[in-house]
């Protein structure tokens, strides 16, 4: 699934590891996630959308 | 801030997130095990059969009460991961325990069919249904499948 974690991330400078520290999820997820390998459950997209106040859709795309 | 998830890594000695606190919590109850299983299945192996029944059936049920609460401490520690951690330590485990038990089975059907006695007829029993050699098995299955599925993420 393509996503702009890693645009979202860079705009607010913060580093993969603040990212992970604000889910609560290791520093190896965000890096699993940026680089698609891993596609996040739904919970987790929703946590990312509120945190970053943007629907889903404008995060993640199938 | 979330509470910082469980690590794979807090129990792979040499990594950098390594801790032998962590790595007994999760694995304290299994080595407990080991170390019964060793000394009663290998090393006082003599000793041990001359005891009565029910001191050997202690030994027996003291290794298995310890392997039941090292799984449960197992699934606290998987409980504690997030979820790709989860999905991977969790996979692996399942694999560890698969291969060690297929294994073991396997091993004794040979042993049963005499192909061990055929190829050295001098040695006695080729048994490995202990929970020291299960121990080394599980060791060895679960960081060559922890390896092989946490490539697929790095």
């Amino acid at each position: 699934m393509k996503n702009k974690l890693r645009e979202l991330r860079a705009a607010k400078e913060w580093s993969q590891s603040d990212l992970a520290d604000k889910l609560g999820v290791s520093r190896q997820t965000i890096n699993a996630i940026e680089t698609e390998k891993y596609d996040p459950s739904l919970p987790l997209a929703f946590k990312v959308a509120r945190l970053f106040h943007l629907p889903i859709e404008d995060i993640f795309e199938p | 801030m979330n509470t910082r998830p469980n690590l794979p890594d807090e129990i792979w000695p040499g990594r950098k997130d390594y801790s032998w606190r962590s790595d007994v919590k999760v694995n304290g109850w299994l080595i407990a095990a080991t170390l019964i299983s060793a000394f009663g299945d290998v090393i006082y192996h003599n000793a041990v059969s001359q005891w009565s029944v029910a001191g050997r059936t202690a030994l027996v049920i003291a290794q298995f009460a310890a392997l039941a609460l090292w799984a449960r401490s197992l699934v606290c520690w998987i409980r504690g991961m997030d979820e790709l951690h989860r999905r991977v330590t969790g996979g692996a485990v399942l694999f560890a325990v698969g291969a060690t038990f297929f294994f073991i089975m396997l091993w004794h059907r040979l042993d049963v069919a005499g192909l061990f006695r055929a190829i050295f007829p001098g040695r006695g029993s080729w048994d490995i249904a202990t929970v020291t050699h299960a121990f080394l098995l599980i060791t060895f299955f679960y960081f060559l499948s922890s390896s092989l599925l946490n490539r697929r993420y790095q």
